[in-house]
């Protein structure tokens, strides 16, 4: 199996912004649902692994009153005009290298992908560009999707889409400017990507290479041929943009420059495009400062299961100041928040004063720990390792980040209402005893440390940890709460905070530089499927000289070969079953603290029927509605 | 004159040559954080980083590399492409954010001169009194503010969307407005946040000019010729006193237009230059970084260049030869 890329939770900022989750201020969410749990003490429950139900439930710990709204209301009206405002902006209009949550919010609205996420959709995607579910052979190893007729590219393009701009959209993405970062992790057993890739590097200007494992029997036919029976993670991966079709003759001039200027120039098939000129430039988008979707003339709501009741939306960017930007959404300036999240007080404010609906809380697919260097002294010793986290207070990790509201302590890595995630131990567990009490043990954490040699239960001799960590709240207290465990077992920390991207590229991400901890990371999905949550951060496999996201740098034969194993399989009890035993496997290497599975918050006006799909944690724009005056 | 100018343009290229090799240097040689892997995305592999770095031309010497940059800065102003914000060109972005800017810069100087320059004269011509008392507290306490925290309670005091009292347009109010007079309603309160503490430095500036100019001895001949008290002030005391003026004026707006409204802008939504910089900054977009402070750089060198001019006008004493 290729590597597999996913995103990164930590990587909420702009600067690393390519991944799907990644808001501004994350540290505000965490911050302001603390806020909302001492606001509302009645609301958030007593226990950690309360779920709120539907949606929420599953050990989210999302009291029902937030719970994200899935579907529209019987009632919905077509029409008008919705403001999103946002921080900042998407990263790339082109859907060829979009990789980024809020952007995941634009594209949802004005691409048609193979397969998309209905609302409500948690674990599989559904058929969209596609007219039926994909078929796959017998031996795993083809692939065939049938497309849906009468679907057009909006103007200039003005014509029917067929298989072959799903080809070109997937091959253009090997190219060095257009650069998707997933597709070399979750395609690359399509037959001939190899060469592929290497005829775009060595010709970047010159066209999308053809991979030949992607045919295109008929216009409606999209075949695709693989090395190995990975169909499963195809085919989830052909849910992102990746796959929103791109017509070739009239993309090829802008892919012809390095990097590519299609995202200028970008045709949509979904309900919604960006506003354009005759000669197809997106007029209606002004990087860092707004975005105009208008209905796409050419979108046949026959053809779609979105509703899109929504005649126009304006996406304003540039409000840095989330809790003014908050306000405005609150009391009706604007409607709905984009990548923004609302900070604690305003949260606090929206609790109290707001009406119902108007704040919610949705999982987000993702976690956060801190990553123990197994690769070097002193814990590339387990029994070390397990003593840390045994003596780590992970409800106090947690806290540092927010309260309950934030998310439930974490026991594992697969988070909930994820395929895998009962079966690695649900909310309680795995049944690892370091990780049995949430706020450390740490008379077990000395026996271990007496096991690892340590006849005291403590640190002696050079006890020195480096530590490299971002900088900036909240994870410089998440941290400091982390340094404590470390010299309760007789350990001297030594930390240096620094800017994400500098802890990413120079440290956590560079094996031969890396500290004894990195107390700032975490993921996020890609997609529903634990193989995007566990291959990528803690297969031996995946380590590499730079860009590393296998933080602990664990590297376990066994737990190599069951990740190889479990890449292969197709049927959805059986492979959550095996990445559930997997989860179990790490999380017994103790090369992590897990502390948190994070929800995120979204707030709307009172004057909006929003719609959040669980897949984007996000307001879905082509479900959203206006409510009638 | 024409001599002058010429020698100062020469010298204003040379400076912009020395300052692009400098910026260079910092983002290219020394950066904090690897373009190639930026552009590549988190966890993308080490073969798509070294593609993208080889089709970059990254891995080039650093000559070539900035002999290519210096080239497509001079033929075609190329300041290269944002790695965030969708490949577009710095040049068009900074081009996109320059007239908020402008509009936001030219306003809050008006402002602040139309304030300061009254105030600073009365306050030096009525030394130790009431008002001259009075002005100095406020100004003191106007430049001891922080821009941001200004903006901030103004906001929350005064703008129509989240204020108290909703009197004037309030955030992102810029962006929403269609035509030139509602662009306008919008600047009010940030030209109000930009031009207090500037105007509070100018007006002490101004106050210790006028007093040291004052008390100069033409200016005893001036009134020893029976020339009125209010030309006195004006013609042979305030002309003088604002020549060093012009200097910080220049130097100010230059900067402003460099982007240094940072906080003004990004409190208020306003999309310049200055908020530009700042979300670069927060996602390490070096291209766009490294582009806006040359470009910066261009607007200071040039200001300098047309205070050093305008000091002939205002100071008859001053020639260039």
């Amino acid at each position: 199996m290729t590597p597999t890329t996913t995103s990164d939770l930590t990587l909420k900022t702009k600067s690393d912004r390519k991944g799907p989750n990644m808001r501004r201020h994350p540290w505000l969410l965490t911050l302001l649902v603390l806020a909302l749990a001492l606001a509302l003490p009645a609301c958030g429950g007593g226990d950690d692994h309360e779920g709120g139900g539907g949606s929420t439930g599953g050990g989210t710990g999302i009291p029902e009153e937030f719970a994200a709204p899935t579907a529209p209301p019987e009632d919905a009206q077509p029409g008008g005009e919705l403001t999103v405002i946002a921080a900042e902006d998407i990263d790339y209009m082109d859907p060829g290298p979009a990789y980024y949550q809020f952007t995941y919010m634009v594209t949802a609205a004005a691409h048609r992908t193979l397969l998309g996420w209905k609302p409500d959709d948690t674990t599989e995607p559904s058929p969209d560009l596609a007219a039926e579910e994909p078929e796959i052979s017998d031996d795993g190893k083809t692939i065939t999707f049938k497309l849906r007729e009468g679907i057009k590219f909006s103007p200039p393009v003005d014509r029917e889409v067929t298989s072959a701009d799903v080809k070109y959209a997937i091959e253009r993405g090997l190219l060095p400017g257009v650069a998707n970062a997933y597709l070399p992790s979750y395609l690359g057993d399509v037959v001939g990507f190899k060469q592929a890739l290497k005829q775009a590097r060595e010709n970047p200007t010159g066209g999308a290479p053809d991979i030949p494992g992607i045919q295109t029997p008929d216009d409606q036919t999209l075949v695709i041929e693989l090395e190995r029976p990975t169909a499963a993670t195809v085919i989830q991966a052909l849910s992102l943009p990746i796959s929103a079709p791109v017509p070739e003759e009239y993309a090829k001039e802008f892919d012809a420059e390095n990097p590519s200027t299609y995202g200028e120039h970008v045709v949509f098939t979904g309900p919604y495009m960006v506003e354009n000129n005759a000669k197809g430039e997106l007029v209606g988008y002004k990087p860092g400062r707004e975005i105009r979707l208008v209905r796409n003339p050419n979108w046949d709501p026959e053809t779609d299961y979105r509703p899109a009741y929504l005649d126009a939306i304006t996406i304003r960017e540039g409000f840095a100041d989330t809790a003014s930007a908050s306000r405005r959404i609150l009391n009706g300036s604007a409607q709905v928040n984009g990548d923004l999240t609302p900070p604690p007080n305003v949260i606090q404010e929206a609790a109290q004063s707001a009406e119902p609906g108007q704040l919610t809380a949705t999982p987000s697919g993702g976690n956060r720990y801190i990553a123990l260097n197994t690769q070097a002294p002193p814990f590339d010793d387990i029994n070390v390792r397990k003593a840390v986290v045994a003596a780590s207070d992970r409800v106090a990790l947690r806290n540092t980040r927010g309260g309950e509201l934030v998310g439930p302590v974490a026991t594992h890595y697969i988070p909930p209402n994820f395929p895998g995630f009962e079966e690695a131990g649900g909310v309680e567990g795995t049944g690892a005893d370091f990780l049995a009490k949430p706020e450390g043990d740490i008379e077990l954490a000395k026996e271990y440390m007496r096991q690892a040699g340590y006849e005291s239960g403590m640190c002696e001799g050079d006890c020195t940890v480096t530590l490299v960590g971002d900088g900036a709240s909240p994870a410089k207290e998440t941290t400091a709460v982390f340094e404590d465990a470390l010299r309760a077992l007789g350990f001297e920390p030594q930390t240096r905070g620094v800017a994400r991207d500098i802890m990413y590229t120079r440290f956590c991400g560079n094996p031969k530089a890396a500290p004894n901890v990195c107390p700032s990371v975490g993921w996020l999905k890609d997609f529903n499927d634990p193989q995007s949550m566990l291959q990528p951060t803690f297969s031996g496999d995946q380590i590499q000289p730079s860009n590393n996201v296998n933080w602990p740098q664990l590297d376990v034969p066994e737990i190599n070969e069951a990740i190889d194993e479990a890449t292969l399989i197709a049927d959805p009890e059986e492979r959550a079953k095996a990445w559930g035993e997997i989860d179990k496997m790490i999380t017994e290497q103790a090369a992590a603290v897990p502390y948190v599975w994070d929800n995120q918050v979204n707030i709307q006006s009172a004057d909006v029927a929003g719609v959040i799909n669980l897949f984007n944690a996000n307001w879905d724009l082509a479900f959203t509605s206006l409510k009638a005056e | 004159m024409l001599r002058y100018i010429a020698r100062r343009l020469l010298w204003a290229v040379a400076l912009l040559f020395i300052v692009t090799a400098v910026i260079f240097v910092i983002f290219n040689v020394l950066p904090t954080a690897d373009p190639a892997q930026l552009r590549a995305g988190r966890g993308a592999s080490v073969e798509q980083i070294e593609a993208i770095r080889e089709s970059l031309g990254l891995n080039d010497p650093i000559h070539v590399r900035f002999a290519r940059y210096v080239e497509g800065v001079v033929t075609e102003f190329d300041l290269g492409r944002s790695i965030f914000q969708n490949n577009a060109p710095v040049r068009d972005i900074i081009f996109d954010r320059l007239p908020a800017t402008i509009m936001l810069t030219v306003g809050a100087a008006i402002l602040w001169l139309a304030v300061a320059i009254p105030v600073g004269v009365i306050s030096a011509v009525r030394r130790r009194s009431l008002l001259d008392r009075t002005t100095m507290i406020t100004t003191l306490t106007l430049i001891s503010a922080p821009v941001f925290w200004l903006g901030l309670v103004a906001l929350y005091l005064f703008a129509q969307d989240v204020g108290v009292i909703k009197i004037f347009p309030g955030i992102g109010a810029y962006s929403e407005a269609d035509t030139f007079l509602g662009k306008v309603g919008a600047m009010i309160l940030p030209w109000i946040v930009l031009a207090s503490a500037t105007a509070a430095i100018y007006a002490r500036y101004i106050r210790s000019q006028m007093i040291e100019v004052m008390g100069e001895d033409y200016i005893r001949t001036a009134r020893a010729k029976g020339a009125p008290e209010g030309v006195v002030v004006r013609r042979h005391g305030l002309r003088s006193a604002l020549t060093p003026v012009v200097t910080l004026l220049g130097v100010d707006i230059g900067t402003l237009l460099a982007g240094n409204a940072i906080l003004t802008e990004t409190v208020f939504n306003i999309p310049g230059v200055g908020g530009e910089l700042a979300s670069a900054i927060g996602q390490s977009d070096y291209e766009l970084i490294q582009g806006i402070v040359l470009f910066g750089a261009f607007f200071i060198v040039i200001f300098s260049l047309i205070v050093d001019v305008l000091y002939a006008y205002l100071d008859p004493r001053v020639r260039y030869s």
